[in-house]
């Protein structure tokens, strides 16, 4: 069931320099992990796609945003305080995990940056997910929510750093590596990105009908 | 005396629905519906706002209405209208402004006016279902809306904005729609709805609801009009192995670049679109295939214009559907970089249009030797009948005193190729 309404800030988690949590008042919405809400300012007209990252069972609503310099939304979202309203819009959107192959399926998630948050919560709202997400970041300070991942399940691929996981981008990784073709997979963020690897994998045997992808610009 | 009407419809299938059920409104309220270039006592426009396009031509009929009203009284309504309500309030030529959400409430608007009452659309419940099955129309065949809004939130479009969320009809409404309509005695119902392939009423999805619909007995078919290639699966084609259920998708492709298509947040791939296109044509050969495309969106290069071209010569649409880009504001693709210029989304365009007139030409072509069931709605000056044959094509049956809106037999014996190319028939022996 969609709603449309203003919510209170609960809390503003700053995880790097330029990357946020925004803990919302859940109130009664209820999600399937990998949707998005739509959320402002509650005093502005501008509102913005924001994945949702908590999982289906917390008390709360969280996002995981990238503030973009030049952008007019990101940026102001950053600035609020515990208590102000947002407004919030949803859910909405079809990216998720279908359900028959929750329990059977083996997943592959790719993500860059903040692309993260759709797979955080599928993780989150499904204990016992077979799963493995290959997260595109920049440096191994962006491997965000790395602690609620189990560790031979999480790999960060460093584009500008040296010493995590794997030093290349996504599209490396899966260039020099092999997947089942049964393998079914999740792309979320940067388009660029989600091309190269949509077209990697398919050259490797994995049937078009099992990529899914959600672009954020 | 009994007051004076004119309707103008703009943009969709869905608008043609909705007014042709409020002009039964109004008709039922013994209101006399003259047409638009008439003077009437009440001019109703429903707008569209989908292109800049629409826009433009949506203000050119408020005008015309300004004009001609004198006395009378503009209603404005549709996309436009909810787009820019606040803008159109202030624009002296226009009497109410009715959103989407309240359209049902034009009718109640007018009488209201005309009893000396100024009301406002908001006044009235949100219903965007309370749609009577429309007996007269200003068509020979019956659309039925069976879902409203749209929730894929593609990168160009505004629909989402200015129809809301999806919300679908529930099952026992639409199907009892269709059975008055077929007792009106209608023979063609076309589904309507902004996302009809996401129709979801309590469980019972798209292919549930046709499943239901061809069920329904009665001499009709049904024709399943615009819809996006949101996945389908095979037993949602193998119903169109049922006679009620005509061989023709219009199925918006909108770019035949993987890359295009990712900007534009499409949910398929152009391989799989071309894969359903196959599958579709192998199942039932000369499938009528028809579609949008939109040239000239923000980044198209022309490799990815070129691959659009490829993609439209490999499946060899019934129809191209040629859409210039066209800035929506609020939109995602509005924030996109590398707009093109009018000019080369011109050019793209023209490319488009002379290659969906050759595959049109082609496809029709295929149908001479086969046979079609046509159904009349004209009768032509030279007393012969036209009509449209099951997979939507135009024919003309070459035989006077025939009858409109009934199905005729025929076998394809030539084609027409002007402007329009229409098939030939002879009524079946
Ligand atoms: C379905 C969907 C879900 C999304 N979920 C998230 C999310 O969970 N977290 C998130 O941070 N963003 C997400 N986004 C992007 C988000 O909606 C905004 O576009 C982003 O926050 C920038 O907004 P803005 O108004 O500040 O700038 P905008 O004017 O919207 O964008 C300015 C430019 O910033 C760049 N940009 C946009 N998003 C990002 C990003 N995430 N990282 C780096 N550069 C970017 C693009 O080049 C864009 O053209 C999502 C987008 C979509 C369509």
């Amino acid at each position: 069931m969609q709603t449309t309404g203003l919510h209170k800030l609960i809390e503003l988690i700053n995880l790097t320099e330029s990357t946020y949590i925004l803990r919302i008042e859940k109130k009664d919405m209820q999600f399937e992990a990998g949707q998005h809400i739509l959320l402002g300012k509650a005093d502005d007209n501008d509102q913005r796609e924001y994945s949702i990252y908590s999982g289906t069972n917390d008390e709360y609503l969280e996002v995981l945003i990238k503030e973009v310099v030049d952008g007019s939304v990101s940026i102001h979202l950053k600035n609020l305080n515990p208590g102000d309203l947002l407004k919030v819009e949803g859910p909405l959107g079809f990216f998720g995990l279908s359900k028959d192959k929750i329990e059977s399926g083996k997943f592959l998630f790719i993500a860059s940056g903040t692309g993260i948050a759709p797979f955080h919560s599928m993780v989150k709202s499904n204990p016992n997910l077979n799963y493995k997400i290959l997260h595109g970041i920049r440096t191994c300070n962006e491997d965000y929510g790395k602690e609620d991942y189990n560790s031979d399940r999480y790999i960060r691929c460093t584009s500008r750093e040296n010493g995590c996981d794997f030093e290349g981008r996504v599209t490396d990784y899966i260039r020099q590596n092999d997947f089942d073709n049964d393998t079914i997979c999740y792309f979320c963020g940067n388009f660029k990105m989600i091309k190269e690897a949509m077209d990697l994998l398919e050259n490797k045997g994995i049937p078009g009908s099992q990529l899914h992808a959600e672009v954020y610009f | 005396m009994s007051k004076k009407i004119a309707f103008k419809t703009l943009g969709c299938r869905l608008n043609l629905f909705e007014t042709d059920s409020i002009a039964s409104e109004f008709s039922k309220n013994n209101y006399q519906i003259v047409d638009f270039s008439d003077k009437a006592d009440i001019y109703v426009i429903n707008t569209c706002t989908v292109t800049s396009m629409s826009d433009q031509k949506s203000r050119r009929v408020i005008n015309q209405a300004a004009r001609r009203k004198k006395d009378g009284i503009t209603i404005v309504t549709g996309c436009m209208a909810t787009n820019y309500k606040e803008k159109l309030q202030d624009n002296e030529n226009i009497d109410y402004v009715v959103d989407n959400d309240h359209k049902t409430s034009v009718v109640s608007i007018a009488e209201a006016h005309f009893n000396g009452e100024i009301v406002n659309d908001e006044q009235f419940q949100r219903d965007l279902f309370k749609y009577e099955p429309a007996k007269d129309t200003f068509h020979t065949r019956s659309f039925i809306k069976i879902q409203d809004g749209c929730d894929n939130f593609c990168t160009f479009c505004i629909i989402p904005k200015v129809r809301g969320r999806a919300s679908s009809r529930p099952v026992e409404d639409v199907l009892n729609n269709i059975r008055k309509v077929v007792e009106y005695g209608y023979k063609e119902v076309i589904i309507t709805g902004v996302n009809i392939g996401r129709y979801n009423h309590e469980g019972t999805n798209f292919e549930g609801l046709i499943e239901k619909m061809i069920e329904i007995p009665g001499d009709f078919r049904i024709r399943i009009s615009s819809i996006e290639p949101d996945g389908y699966s095979e037993s949602f084609f193998r119903l169109f192995k049922h006679a009620k259920l005509a061989p023709h998708m219009h199925i918006c492709l909108q770019s035949g670049s993987e890359e295009i298509l990712l900007k534009m947040r499409r949910m398929y791939t152009a391989k799989l679109f071309k894969e359903m296109a196959l599958k579709l044509d192998e199942m039932y050969p000369g499938f009528s295939l028809t579609t949008d495309v939109i040239v000239g969106f923000p980044g198209e290069t022309e490799e990815h214009f070129q691959e659009t071209v490829e993609m439209a010569m490999s499946i060899g649409f019934g129809h191209i559907h040629t859409f210039k880009y066209s800035v929506r504001k609020g939109t995602r693709a509005e924030r996109l970089p590398d707009h093109l210029d009018e000019r080369e989304k011109t050019r793209r365009g023209e490319i488009i249009r002379v290659l969906s007139d050759e595959t049109r030409l082609n496809h029709r072509k295929s149908f001479i030797g086969r046979t079609q069931r046509v159904l009349v709605q004209i009768i032509l000056e030279n007393g012969y009948a036209r009509g449209f044959g099951e997979h939507y094509i135009p024919v003309i049956i070459e035989k006077q005193n025939l009858d409109t809106n009934k199905f005729y037999d025929v076998d394809i014996v030539a084609i027409n190729e002007n402007d329009e190319p229409t098939l030939i028939g002879k009524i079946r022996n």
